[in-house]
């Protein structure tokens, strides 16, 4: 017989690879009762045989109603290793190591935990400990989070921090052949490939898109754990759908109000506007003054516009303010080339102003950067995206404080919320 | 509210005073402004043969190319959108993972423009019965079966290798594929012949057609239409 135990708590298609015989591995038809097996959206689309196949997950391979879905169940049982593997020597702050004591506490427990977290309180290392006891169990352990680019982010930090354990990162960009490793690190699209895995999950940036609202990443999320396995959400913004399964004593809540450096966050300023941001190629004048303000102080400053196709229209504006004429000013959006290169100079100080989307709203640190929202009332803010935006102000030891503007014409329940869960997390 | 077929948002479709009184059956295909902007139309400036890449009304570098080989008589296209990013991931859902619910979007982006076109033949490319099998539906003639009545007068010898997957200079030198099946009956001098494919890269496919059908329609006046080029 093959061995297929690199397969370990994964699942495929009948048509992807068939070794139904084998043993171990289970064979349940894919679409049962109108809905999908693999991702649980309901399957309404036909082909021209009227067969039904599954658009939500056709990325992974088509589903068609007479597929089979073959999945491994097989336990690889990891050695136990002393320590977990950790071989991370870093202190946690006592708020920390209280976070990370009562998470290893609900996990004994079997309990679900919630993480909410100010941004910049170092959640990452929270984690150590936790993972280190369930590794150390001979458990099997994954990371989960919507974005690639925090994927990348998070493998080199977890790579030196479990010097002993070999981690398996996947993500859509790049190929990688399947492994059953005992800590995986990857994207909530991947966990659509996993059937009951894991023994813990854990869900980094759970109020983040595409995550947020997705019901069949939550699908999958649910089906990649074991029947007995746990999961914990990590977030600073936690959604109405975790808060209310807090509520119903599902899941444990842990808040962490600090930053590690024990600040608190800085509090957004808003102001109103009544003439357009830009009107005739030229920028609002009190808008401007906000801006040079900002410069003048010496701070590198992030220009939040809501849309791609208003960068460039800010930026020739900007460009023609004589008290900006010094500075080197670009822009950066999900779409542009050389994204990674502008971010790397914003933060070695060669831009000293940045007209970004969203794309910049998480995971970035920058230091001593202030932030101006232009139209935060627009709908593509969130109230989530809001309160991350205001955590990339303040977040290094020697400078937390700093300016948070939001700019706007109608006041909106996202800016209302956002300003209530950060005025919240200071009390 | 309707929900959009690409990206799976709800959207308010237009509605005006004919489609209210209208049962018009491309109402599934629904795509939001959002995505249906992300397609570039064809610009005004293009090779007056086969709308590719060319200024001042020239002659493109593929049309240049085939003169050497045709001499005048070259094959007049039409297509409606550039192969953009948009389209790629568009047709590569569609023919790559066999998404069959967006050929009801491809319905949607070209049923006016084909309906301008008048031909007492609509001839769609076939494709090899091995990629039908696999698929389990024929991506070209699901495309444009609802929009004009399909002649299925060419037929392909598998084992070739889809166009899609060789470079360009390998398309070129592709060989005849095309033949036409015997059961088809000439009862007319001549016909208007309309070729349809989904998408022109370098014409290869669709002159390999035009000459199998030359063959039994020796005086047919043939030209082809594409959504892409």
């Amino acid at each position: 017989m093959e061995n297929i135990s690199h397969l370990a708590g994964r699942q495929w298609l009948s048509s992807q690879m068939d070794c139904s015989i084998k043993e171990g591995l289970t064979k349940t038809r894919a679409i049962k009762h109108g809905h999908c097996l693999r991702c649980g959206a309901r399957v309404y689309a036909k082909l021209p045989n009227g067969k039904k196949y599954c658009r939500a997950c056709i990325g992974l391979g088509r589903i068609v109603a007479d597929d089979f879905l073959i999945r491994n169940e097989q336990t690889i049982k990891f050695p136990a290793k002393e320590n977990g593997g950790l071989t991370w020597k870093g202190k946690l702050t006592n708020s920390q190591t209280r976070i990370a004591r009562n998470l290893i506490r609900n996990y004994i427990a079997k309990k679900d935990s919630l993480v909410h977290a100010v941004t910049g309180a170092g959640k990452t290392e929270m984690l150590f400990p936790l993972v280190a006891y369930s590794l150390k169990n001979g458990e099997r352990c994954c990371i989960a989070t919507p974005r690639i680019d925090v994927v990348s982010e998070l493998y080199p930090r977890f790579k030196a921090a479990f010097g002993e354990i070999k981690i398996g990162k996947y993500h859509g960009r790049e190929y990688q052949e399947p492994e059953a490793d005992q800590l995986t690190l990857c994207t909530t699209h991947q966990l659509l490939k996993y059937f009951h895995a894991f023994d813990l999950l854990i869900i980094d940036e759970s109020d983040s898109f595409p995550y947020v609202n997705n019901s069949m990443l939550h699908f999958a999320a649910q089906n990649a754990i074991k029947l007995t396995g746990k999961r914990v959400f990590l977030t600073a913004t936690p959604t109405g759908d975790l808060l209310s399964s807090v509520k119903a004593g599902k899941i444990h809540l842990l808040k962490l109000k600090r930053r590690f450096h024990g600040q608190p966050l800085p509090v957004p300023r808003e102001k109103l506007f009544l003439r357009p941001f830009l009107r005739d190629q030229k920028i609002n004048s009190r808008l401007t003054a906000e801006i040079i303000k900002v410069i003048q102080a010496g701070h590198p400053l992030l220009l939040f516009v809501p849309r791609i196709n208003q960068i460039g229209p800010y930026i020739a504006a900007l460009k023609k303010i004589p008290e900006l004429a010094e500075i080197k000013i670009a822009g950066v959006h999900a779409n542009d080339a050389e994204r990674i290169a502008k971010v790397d100079q914003f933060r070695s100080g060669q831009i000293q102003l940045l007209v970004t989307t969203t794309i910049l709203e998480r995971g970035v640190t920058f230091n001593h950067v202030w932030v101006i929202v232009v139209q935060a009332d627009d709908k593509i803010y969130t109230s989530s995206s809001l309160v991350q935006i205001a955590g990339r102000v303040g977040r290094a030891k020697n400078d937390p404080e700093g300016l948070v503007l939001f700019c706007y014409q109608k006041y909106t329940s996202c800016i209302r919320t956002a300003m209530k869960q950060i005025r919240g997390m200071n009390q | 509210m309707t929900k959009c077929l690409l990206c799976g948002r709800y959207y308010t479709a237009k509605l005006s005073f004919t489609s209210l009184f209208s049962i018009s059956k491309c109402q599934e295909g629904g795509i939001c402004p959002n995505c249906l902007s992300k397609f570039d139309p064809v610009p005004a400036q293009h090779c007056p043969i086969c709308y590719g890449k060319a200024e001042n009304n020239e002659l493109c570098l593929d049309c240049r190319n085939w003169r050497q080989l045709y001499g005048n008589d070259l094959l007049s296209n039409q297509s409606l959108y550039l192969y953009n990013a948009a389209f790629h991931d568009l047709m590569v859902n569609y023919k790559r993972y066999g998404d069959y619910y967006l050929s009801y979007v491809l319905q949607t982006l070209c049923s006016n423009q084909l309906n301008k076109i008048k031909a007492d033949l609509y001839i769609p490319i076939p494709t090899s019965s091995e990629h039908i099998a696999k698929r389990q539906f024929d991506t070209i003639s699901a495309i444009y079966d609802n929009l004009v009545p399909l002649t299925h007068m060419l037929s392909k010898i598998s084992g070739f290798g889809a166009q899609g997957e060789k470079n360009r200079l390998e398309r070129l030198a592709s060989k005849q594929t095309f033949f036409v099946k015997e059961n088809f009956k000439v009862d007319r001098k001549s016909y208007r012949v309309l070729l349809l494919d989904d998408i022109y890269t370098t014409g290869r496919t669709l002159y390999h057609a035009r000459d199998a059908l030359k063959k039994v329609l020796p005086n047919a006046k043939i030209s082809s239409f594409t959504l892409c080029r």
